[in-house]
């Protein structure tokens, strides 16, 4: 708005106004003139740039680290769920450390292989030579150490006479008695679930109850106490004041406390597994639960219950047709959402030893295993999902 | 028995904060009369008609409802006078949550043993009788639709089917059209009036238009600050009784 436009207007408006003043005070208040703009401006540039600075944000990081991150990436494309029973051919060939040599094997019919050398130091050149394998066929060979951890070594694949040869560095392990072998698939088997499906199944199931008992020991005690803290129940009895007061304090403490931290206590004071999760969640959702409840009582109308005291309806008539209608829906949907906020929070419980699906997720991540720890990750994305809208379309229905 | 179905005599309430809502109001309602009570916001109407059933307790003086003290009454016999006086509000008072149905049947609990409440059962008798009711008020397709559902004048309808239900020799309706439009303010009173000539229930009735309380009323009873300043028939209220009433700077407002 142009200065003369707004004293056009500020003209005849100040006429008719009682207080002209308010007007002539508004019309310089362009907006920007008011140091107001400024100051509020120059705190704000302030406050983010402390925050930039104390957050240490490095966007860098975010290009720089990516190649840590791509096994994870990758991972969760292919996450552990289905895992294949190939039929292979074997065959070993021994490699000692330290100046020992291994007595010599038999020889056998069929599959066998041979090293350049049987015996040497970290380091060596060796040369891996099969032969009497399916021809055409792919496999890995593998060496293993003196307690039959194994590493890779190379891929190999065979001719049409059924040989291959492969050449690699001797690897620096502890102990000295090693086995270099050879698995050449020779066909593919079904597919089934892997093992970590059902360990993360498994734990997915520990979660989904912790959450449920959790919820549980919440609404139990949750219900009785928000009664003490509803206002308008309280109001009508003698020091009811003081115990609404009191009682709401209790619920705000106890929810200022997150669930993770009462975890840690309970994990010292029960031990560690399912049990300490349970109780944190329970007394975290007696809090939450509490407060919604008795704001649930607080609303309710007192007109309906009026109206049926005005039947001749007796107390506990009352109760059950114009108080329980009013609260029960609200209690449900309550519950339900708390539920789900449970499930959902019992996921990370388990990071500090509450049990459930955490636990195995971070030993999972702990051990760099992505493609496991893609599997509970996704475990946990579908079922949180799902719950989530089941309780929704729960929740539309009852409320 | 006499005439008389409800008997006041030097009824008073007096609020925790001082205000004296009702100063020693008496009067007599006749059987098979409808007794339209007026008066400004705050004159005592609404008061007065829940002294009546003792939704709230009087301060001083008796009520008595076809003979039976009930400022007196133990909580066993208030029951058994509230559950033959029906009651019908301004906000229709309905549980929202609950079908038609439910709400019409619970007009009938006075009646039935509260036990049965934790069960939630009526006999089938009644559910018929609570469709009988629906009928009478014009809305049986709706006794499975959720109260809030229905529109403010069906919702009134649902409170007349709820007092009909309690088969009450006398009806409260506090000012039952104040929240709905002139046309269904017209349609609800009919239906309490037919109440009144067809069933010969008598009706206390608090309006907020003179010209509703003239149209259906055969008495009217004019309160101001808790007093009555008038007690006679529809017709007898003039200019000047309208200026007692309703103060000097009044304007009478038609309604159509």
């Amino acid at each position: 708005m142009t200065p003369s436009a707004a004293r056009a207007r500020g003209g005849p408006a100040g006429a008719v106004a009682s207080a002209p003043g308010g007007l002539r005070r508004r019309r310089g208040a362009v907006w920007y003139r008011s140091w107001r703009l400024y100051a509020g401006a120059a705190v704000a540039v302030a406050v983010y740039v402390y925050g930039w600075q104390v957050t240490q944000i490095r966007l860098g990081e975010l290009w720089r680290g990516a190649y840590l991150i791509a096994p994870f990436a990758s991972a969760l494309a292919s996450p552990d769920v289905f895992v294949r029973d190939n039929p292979t051919v074997r065959a070993a060939a021994p490699f000692y450390y330290g100046g020992e040599s291994p007595p010599a094997a038999p020889a056998a019919p069929g599959p066998a292989l041979r090293l350049s050398r049987a015996a040497g130091a970290i380091g060596d050149r060796v040369t891996a030579t099969g032969a009497g394998f399916p021809p055409d066929r792919s496999g890995v060979l593998w060496w293993e150490n003196q307690i039959g951890q194994r590493q890779r070594l190379a891929a190999v694949t065979t001719d049409r006479a059924g040989r291959f040869s492969a050449t690699f560095t001797a690897p620096e392990v502890q102990g000295t008695h090693n086995l270099v072998s050879v698995e050449i698939v020779t066909g593919a088997g079904p597919l089934r679930l892997s093992p970590t499906f059902f360990v993360v199944l498994s734990r997915m199931v520990e979660t989904v109850f912790l959450a449920l008992m959790g919820t549980t020991m919440g609404v139990v005690f949750a219900v009785p106490c928000s009664f003490l803290g509803a206002k308008n129940l309280t109001g009508h009895i003698p020091g009811g004041r003081g115990v609404y007061a009191l009682t709401r304090t209790v619920f705000n403490i106890t929810r200022s406390i997150e669930a993770l931290v009462l975890a840690i206590i309970f994990t010292v004071w029960v031990g560690l597994g399912p049990f300490a999760g349970v109780l944190a969640l329970g007394v975290h959702s007696i809090a939450s639960l509490g407060k919604l409840y008795s704001e649930a009582i607080e609303s309710i109308e007192t007109g309906p219950i009026e109206a049926i005291v005005a039947t001749g309806a007796s107390t506990l008539q009352v109760v059950r047709y114009g108080v329980v209608p009013q609260i029960v829906p609200q209690f449900i949907a309550f519950t339900i959402y708390r539920w789900d906020i449970n499930v959902r929070f019992s996921t990370v419980i388990g990071f500090v030893g509450g049990g459930g699906i955490g636990f195995v997720l971070q030993q999972y991540i702990n051990l760099l295993q992505w493609r496991q720890a893609a599997t509970a990750l996704w475990m946990i994305a579908i079922v949180v999902a799902a719950l989530d809208y089941a309780s929704a379309v729960v929740r539309e229905r009852v409320v | 028995m006499d005439s008389a179905i409800l008997r006041i005599e030097h009824l008073t309430k007096v609020y925790p904060d001082g205000t004296r809502a009702l100063d020693d109001v008496s009067f007599e309602v006749a059987r098979g009369e409808f007794l339209v009570i007026i008066g400004l916001s705050g004159s005592g109407k609404s008061t007065l008609l829940r002294c009546i059933n003792r939704l709230i307790e009087p301060t001083g003086g008796a009520v008595a409802f076809r003979g039976r003290d009930v400022v007196a009454a133990s909580r066993h016999e208030l029951r058994e006078i509230r559950r033959e006086i029906g009651m019908v509000f301004q906000q229709f008072n309905l549980v929202r949550r609950a079908s038609v149905l439910t709400n019409v049947l619970t007009g009938r609990l006075g009646y039935v043993p509260p036990p049965w409440a934790l069960a939630n059962y009526f006999p089938p008798a009644l559910v018929d009788r609570a469709f009988g009711s629906l009928e009478r008020v014009g809305i049986p397709d709706k006794a499975y639709a959720r109260a809030d559902t229905l529109s403010g004048g069906q919702q009134q309808r649902v409170g007349i089917a709820r007092a009909l239900m309690q088969d009450p020799a006398l009806i409260l309706a506090d000012e039952p059209v104040a929240s709905l439009d002139p046309a269904m303010s017209h349609s609800v009173l009919r239906y309490i009036e037919e109440l009144n000539r067809t069933d010969g229930i008598t009706v206390i009735c608090s309006l907020h238009f003179l010209s509703l309380a003239r149209r259906y009323g055969t008495r009217i009873l004019a309160l101001k600050a808790g007093r009555i300043v008038f007690d006679g028939l529809p017709a007898e209220i003039d200019e000047r009784r309208f200026k007692d009433i309703y103060g000097e700077e009044a304007v009478e407002v038609e309604i159509s």
